[in-house]
């Protein structure tokens, strides 16, 4: 196993896993019950890349997204993750490929962070949920890379929400997944916090070949991080990209319902 | 590390001196009850006629006949009722919870009075199997019901509201039934619905030992899903967990629990939401791993005193065995509430 606490080596691996396939959305429709909110999203996503759903509030990107992460069912059409189905995957087969990061607010009774945390290691604990001394091992490591070891034994519903996202990111780490799903895992943190995360989502793909799919408000951070951006207005994908092709003024004006007039704001923002 | 080990070892201490004196208090719970009543029995006759040196008199009647059972059954029964809030609290990730908020215990109440008033004419008595098996007809009914309906609706708020709402359906339909009742039935009807742990039989006993036990096993035995659900819902699947079989399953276990417990003792308030609470800040951690068992062990102390005092404070009149876990409990839930504040924001 790689070491998480490896900072200096910066070094990229990129081009090595480039070609591995890893997600697939094939005309896929997601929304609530038989609504659908999109409608034919196709999407190939390959192992190691970074992938970000922009778009205006509501457009759907949690729908996009908890449908690929199995917590909605898809309204038509299939996601294949490694090949396989996942409608046709058991919740424990999903839980040791794929973590997830949501926006629900979390408020668990009496557990401290590290408690939070070693929950990412339940699919891989016995019967009675027993941390082995890996498991353990795994949890002190991935509390070291998310730099919360200083929060470990403090009640989770004392943290502030900026606390509680990086303490719910590093349980979605503890998983080890090899996809991780995350819902504008930004939010709540400050600018300090936004920039350390993006270092982190950076190092996990570039060392770990991991697979990221994620929604952000913020575009010249999808910039940064993105290998490839997806913008999801109304009701379908309208475009997907490099981040030299999206974030443009007027691909942005245009997905974001702007007038010229706006884009005078608009250059404070970018 | 160090650090880690430190604080790991603390919790350690901490279960062990907790289920310690969970222990130590059931023992002196099971000695003051089997000690204390209308007629005095020394301590050495009691030993004789446990050790069953001494296998007559009156003695030997009341400790093997009325003491025994019904302090086996206050501990059981007891125990169920704390694991079955506990569960019921996860289930709506509410600490307000308690098995009866779901009409069960309402349910019972008109199936019993259904029975008393139309069927039977007249009252056989508390221990009678009627009784028991009319209050768990009804339980059980209304189990099905709340089953059927957390099969259809997504969120437990929802399910909480129906609960409620078939709880005021079973009572208005009692209300209608006692409007033609004799003055008997409904003054019967009124202690049946206050609980009471006054004359249990050895089969009483063994029955509900072997329900609670084994649903209880069970209980324990799916702690580490239980305990996924702590995260919500949506983290749970996550992690791996079937949420919707889990749902069933807590629904089905802790029905189980209450359904026996109103069958044989009556609605008895307060112990499923006070329990789980004291439990969890005794132990200052909400593992179900650690807090089920404890929660069974602090349900029968809880309630075997209680009973002690609804037997001994008056005596010879007895207590309802409500009104003494509701004078002990409802200040827990009160506490509890201004505690909880702390946490919302």
């Amino acid at each position: 196993m790689q070491s998480y606490g490896d900072v200096t080596n910066e070094e990229s691996h990129i081009d090595d896993y480039r070609d591995n396939l890893k997600m697939e959305l094939c005309h896929l429709s997601v929304g609530y019950g038989n609504q659908e909110v999109i409608g034919d999203i196709n999407l190939s996503i390959h192992e190691g890349e970074i992938i970000t759903l922009i778009g205006p509030n509501g457009a759907g990107k949690s729908t996009i997204l908890k449908t690929i992460a199995k917590q909605l069912e898809p309204v038509k059409g299939n996601v294949y993750i490694s090949g396989r189905d996942i409608s046709r995957m058991s919740y424990k087969d999903m839980a040791q490929e794929v973590a997830l990061l949501l926006t629900d607010r979390v408020n668990p009774e009496l557990m401290t962070a590290r408690d939070v945390v070693e929950m990412g290691r339940y699919p891989f604990t016995g019967h009675m949920g027993a941390l082995s001394g890996r498991d353990r091992e795994i949890v002190e490591k991935v509390m070291r890379f998310c730099d919360i070891s200083e929060l470990s034994n403090k009640d989770f519903r004392k943290l502030s929400d900026g606390q509680k996202q990086r303490v719910l990111f590093c349980r979605a780490l503890a998983q080890e997944p090899k996809v991780m799903i995350l819902d504008e895992p930004t939010s709540y943190l400050d600018i300090r916090y936004k920039i350390s995360l993006l270092k982190l989502l950076k190092k996990l793909r570039d060392k770990k070949g991991m697979t990221i799919i994620m929604s952000l408000h913020e575009f010249e951070m999808a910039k940064f991080i993105s290998d490839r951006i997806v913008c999801v207005k109304d009701d379908s994908i309208s475009r997907t990209g490099t981040p030299e092709e999206i974030i443009k003024k007027e691909v942005l004006c245009e997905l974001y319902d702007l007038s010229t007039e706006d884009l005078a704001y608009f250059e404070f923002i970018m | 590390m160090r650090d880690i080990s430190s604080v790991e070892r603390k919790r350690c201490e901490r279960y062990a001196v907790v289920f310690t004196t969970l222990i130590a208090a059931l023992g002196v719970a099971i000695l003051a009850n089997i000690n204390t009543g209308n007629v005095h029995i020394t301590l050495s006759e009691i030993i004789g006629i446990l050790s069953g040196k001494a296998v007559d008199g009156n003695a030997y009647k009341i400790i093997w006949m009325i003491r025994l059972p019904r302090l086996l059954m206050a501990a059981i029964l007891g125990g169920a009722l704390a694991v079955s809030g506990f569960l019921l609290q996860t289930y709506f990730g509410n600490p307000i919870a308690g098995p009866f908020v779901l009409g069960i215990s309402s349910g019972a109440k008109f199936i019993v009075a259904l029975n008393m008033i139309i069927f039977a004419g007249a009252f056989h008595g508390q221990s009678s199997w009627e009784m028991i098996g009319s209050a768990f007809l009804g339980s059980v009914i209304v189990t099905f019901f709340i089953i059927m309906v957390s099969e259809s609706l997504k969120n437990p708020a929802g399910l909480l509201v129906a609960g409620i709402m078939i709880g005021y359906i079973c009572s208005a339909a009692t209300d209608f039934l006692l409007t033609f009742a004799e003055d008997s039935d409904i003054v019967n009807l009124r202690g049946w619905s206050m609980g009471s742990f006054s004359g249990m039989s050895w089969d009483n006993v063994k029955l509900s030992a072997f329900v609670v036990g084994l649903t209880v096993f069970i209980t324990f035995f799916m702690s580490k899903a239980i305990g996924a659900l702590q995260l919500g819902e949506s983290y749970a699947k996550s992690l791996g967990v079937n949420v919707r079989r889990l749902r069933f399953f807590i629904i089905l276990l802790s029905s189980i629990l209450s359904a026996t417990v109103t069958a044989f003792a009556g609605p008895i308030s307060f112990v499923g939401i006070a329990v789980p609470f004291l439990v969890k800040h005794m132990l200052k951690v909400s593992k179900p791993v650690i807090v089920i068992p404890a929660t069974f062990l602090l349900g029968a102390v809880f309630v075997l005193f209680c009973d002690l005092i609804a037997r001994c404070a008056f005596a010879p009149t007895e207590l309802n065995i409500s009104t003494v876990t509701s004078i002990f409990g409802a200040p827990v839930v009160i506490i509890m509430l201004m505690k909880r504040r702390t946490y919302e924001r």
